[in-house]
């Protein structure tokens, strides 16, 4: 091989290489990379969202809740509630099937619950973690082929939604797998199943059944968000989670991808901690007041906050409650820092010499949530503008921050981060259940919210709930134990190649994604 | 010779009771990882409920010593996170680091040597001139900082190199599938050398430096000056007579550098999506999953110690003044 042939040959493997390191993904199948791989596909001991994207393909549930929030049919066609509200029974549609090849019947669908539940399994999943403890969970009956009754301890408002949550699986074949096959061979009850999982690297997925559009479905793990980027831009992958807001532009720019943002459920908030013990300092004594509290919330610009440091534009939140759930009568805190200044003289608080009405202790985490620490630093900066000197104190989240909150006994003020949905207001309300709640974290007590929640038990329809929880909100908006903030953003990035709308929720269901013309 | 072996297992495994001592203890002042196998909405109950079952209620002595117990029977405990075998996870995970620092080790070995021995024979000239540079910039920059270039440049501007991802070689040959590994390797080569060169720069550079000035003394010696008086070709009196023993600290170099590189390629298996030990590790110390780094952490001793004793062996080989 002369010298002329040795250049062509270099070129030639060059150029093949350069085909393989930048292959677009087939017409049939999606490429999606996320930041975490998954853990495991039994659906009993799944506990993370990302993990849960996975499986909600490979395992139908009965009702799943809907990009907007409502709760439709899935696997089941209808549901009658018990008049005293202690159980549902689900009538499947007819001709489901599994994986295995087996009809999915009511008696698969009651074994699903009750896998989740057996004490022998140790199951620390989502269902058993969250689910059951939240509606306490009695068990679950085939009354017919074709019917299956969820029995609940207690009456609780929101337990249709969170059982849309249970994944159902199919009882011949997970009677006879152990606990390790379980979790790595799921059988499908779903519309895809599962074909490979390289731990780390990808899990591949296909098609079984509709609703299906692509016949298979890769989910790349690739954890650090430039390389996510980086994988989009080349054309590599079609849609990427978790996009860093500084690389927003960036991808917009590029021309072979756009950024979708769209404002999550997560509610961000400042809690002011009402806790006894911080009233007795002058701080916390100073947040025990309503108009303190209410004065603080004109001193934030909140949607300058999320243009500067997010990258989102933004509606404050009014309460705790999601959009469209909130409570309609209510508009957001506009940013008046005189006003601010007016009620804090007002509330006894006037600047001292050095221009200082009060100093406060804020605690924030550090790499938690989207820019946390800056946003922190950010509302730290505007308190002090307003004479409330804020002295921010960043922290790690795992070992630190959690047992702090977990224990009611972060603040006087604290970042925080609290899940939500779409589906319903309660939902979001549940947070404050109680005066003692653990996720009252501001051990806030105004009679007038918490007596809502029996006027609650006891309407007659749902517009009257309704009514109830607008006032509910009311009285948390105008007794605010919340420094209203955002919903935190989310953003995805989505291959021009693809049709993809993110949802609210952090649900990446892969469904209704399809090839743009 | 065999004393020497069995005094340095010895002493190797007071070495890995210290680092198992030391890790737990690091892991466990940060805090009550209970609250992280908690939801958010767990009441105090749960939380207490919790903490019994994982046993992070009984004391820190008797979780250790549980713990090392259980380690002497070659259980390691069960992931926190992963929910199996935390021995199995990291097991899983390691032929994915051997293959890309292996990768890296020879990629700094093999081009370090010529450019070391360039740079001395031609000292002070603009080739010494720029192997150096080149040295100073490979141990200045950071591997994240030069893994992140090559995925801008070669994965994503020239689009010649995979910008991440791992074809497996070691996992199919272990296994027994030896035809499969083999034609897999030219893929998981070419998805090796951009994690390969990111974590092998600093080395290259190094190790470079290393020959360099090694050459430079040995060639300045009498031996050297009598063969070439000899009419030894220059290529010889380089190669079997300056190199010979110019190696001698390098290959100490390269002992180290198996273990320096494990521990280095943590970072760039983050960034090139590489499913080895370094994200394991990275991602368990994030979650506090105290069984997977104590068994990583473990791992990477018993193979740094096993490296440093082979190193010592090799040593006495190729060294006859060197006596065990």
């Amino acid at each position: 091989m002369g010298k002329n042939g040795l250049f062509i040959a270099g070129l030639a493997a060059l150029m093949a290489s350069a085909s393989i390191a930048s292959a677009a993904p087939p017409d049939d199948t999606l490429v999606l990379g996320i930041s975490a791989d998954a853990t495991t596909f039994d659906p009993a001991a799944i506990s993370s969202r990302d993990n849960s994207n996975i499986a909600k393909h490979i395992f139908g549930t009965l009702y799943e809740v809907s990009a907007t929030g409502e709760i439709v049919p899935q696997m089941a066609e209808s549901y009658k509630e018990a008049p005293d509200g202690l159980s549902y029974t689900y009538k499947l549609k007819p001709g489901l099937t599994c994986e295995d090849g087996e009809a999915f019947t009511a008696e698969d669908a009651a074994y699903s619950f009750n896998r989740a539940a057996d004490p022998a399994n140790k199951f620390t999943g989502n269902t058993p973690g969250f689910v059951y403890s939240s509606i306490a969970f009695k068990g679950a009956e085939a009354v017919s082929d074709l019917e299956v009754k969820v029995k609940l301890g207690q009456k609780n408002p929101v337990s249709f939604g969170l059982i849309a949550e249970v994944f159902m699986h199919c009882k011949n074949s997970y009677e006879k797998m152990s606990l390790q096959d379980a979790a790595t061979k799921p059988v499908a009850s779903g519309p895809y199943r599962l074909v490979s999982w390289d731990r780390g690297s990808k899990i591949v997925l296909e098609k079984r059944q509709e609703p299906a559009t692509f016949k298979t479905i890769v989910w790349r793990v690739i954890p650090e968000a430039s390389t996510r980027t980086a994988e989009l831009m080349a054309g590599n992958v079609d849609i990427i989670t978790n996009v860093a807001p500084d690389q927003v532009e960036t991808i917009n720019k590029s021309g072979v991808a756009e950024v979708k943002s769209v404002a999550g459920t997560r509610r961000i908030y400042v809690g002011f901690n009402l806790r006894d013990d911080f009233a007795k300092t002058p701080a916390g004594a100073a947040i025990q007041k309503t108009d303190v509290r209410k004065a603080l919330q004109y001193a934030i610009d909140v949607p300058a906050i999320c243009k500067q440091l997010l990258n989102f534009e933004c509606t404050r939140a009014t309460g705790l409650v999601n959009p469209p759930n909130a409570n309609p009568a209510l508009k957001p805190y506009p940013y008046d820092p005189d006003q601010a200044e007016k009620l804090l003289d007002a509330a006894g608080y006037p600047r001292g010499a050095d221009g200082t009405r009060f100093t406060i202790k804020m605690q924030a985490p550090r790499g938690r949530y989207l820019n946390d620490a800056n946003v922190a630093l950010a509302i730290g900066q505007y308190l002090s503008d307003v004479g409330v000197k804020t002295d921010v104190e960043l922290l790690e989240w795992s070992s630190v921050y959690v047992p702090l909150i977990s224990k009611h006994d972060a603040g006087p003020l604290f970042l925080l981060g609290s899940g939500g949905a779409t589906w319903s207001a309660l939902y979001d309300m549940t947070d404050l259940s109680t005066p003692t709640a653990g996720t009252n974290y501001t051990s806030w007590s105004n009679p007038a919210w918490f007596d809502g929640w029996a006027k609650i038990a006891a309407a007659g329809s749902a517009a009257d709930q309704r009514k109830i929880i607008d006032q509910m909100l009311d009285v948390f908006y105008n007794d605010p134990p919340w420094l209203m903030l955002y919903f935190q953003p989310d953003f995805y990035g989505v291959s021009k190649r693809v049709a993809f709308a993110p949802r609210r929720d952090e649900k990446v269901y892969l469904f209704d994604a399809k090839l743009n013309k | 010779m065999w004393t020497f072996i069995i005094r340095r297992l010895l002493q190797s495994i007071i070495v890995i009771l210290g680092v198992t001592a030391i890790s737990f203890v690091a892991l466990q002042i940060g805090g009550d990882p209970t609250y992280l196998y908690v939801s958010e909405r767990a009441t105090a109950e749960e939380i207490q409920q919790t903490r019994v079952a994982l046993g992070f209620d009984r004391p820190l002595y008797e979780q250790y010593f549980t713990f090392v117990g259980h380690l002497v029977q070659g259980d390691f405990g069960t992931s926190l996170s992963y929910k199996r075998p935390a021995l199995e996870a990291v097991l899983e995970a390691l032929p994915a680091t051997i293959e890309l620092t292996l990768f890296a080790m020879i990629f700094a070995i093999v081009l370090a040597i010529p450019l070391g021995v360039f740079a001395a024979l031609y000292r002070g000239s603009a080739l010494d001139g720029s192997i150096m540079t080149m040295g100073m910039l490979g141990q200045s920059i950071p591997s994240f900082w030069l893994g992140i270039m090559m995925i801008m440049f070669f994965g994503l501007y020239l689009r010649w190199l995979p910008i991440s991802g791992h074809v497996p070689f070691l996992v199919p040959l272990l296994q027994g599938h030896v035809v499969e590994a083999f034609s897999q390797l030219p893929m998981a080569l070419y998805y090796l050398v951009m994690p390969g060169v990111a974590v092998g720069f600093y080395s290259l550079s190094r190790n470079a430096r290393l020959v360099r000035s090694s050459m430079l003394e040995v060639l300045g010696q009498d031996f050297v000056r009598t063969a070439r008086s000899k009419g030894i070709p220059e290529a010889a009196v380089v190669i079997h007579h300056a190199l010979r023993n110019a190696w001698l600290p390098v290959v100490t170099m390269v002992g180290l550098e198996f273990g320096f590189l494990l521990g280095g390629v943590v970072v760039v298996e983050m960034i090139f999506s590489w499913p080895g030990i370094g994200r394991l590790v990275f991602n368990a110390i994030n979650q506090r999953d105290i069984p997977v780094v104590q068994a990583c952490v473990i791992m990477l001793s018993v193979i740094f110690i096993s490296l440093n004793l082979l190193v010592d062996l090799i040593y006495v080989r190729i060294d006859p003044r060197v006596k065990l």
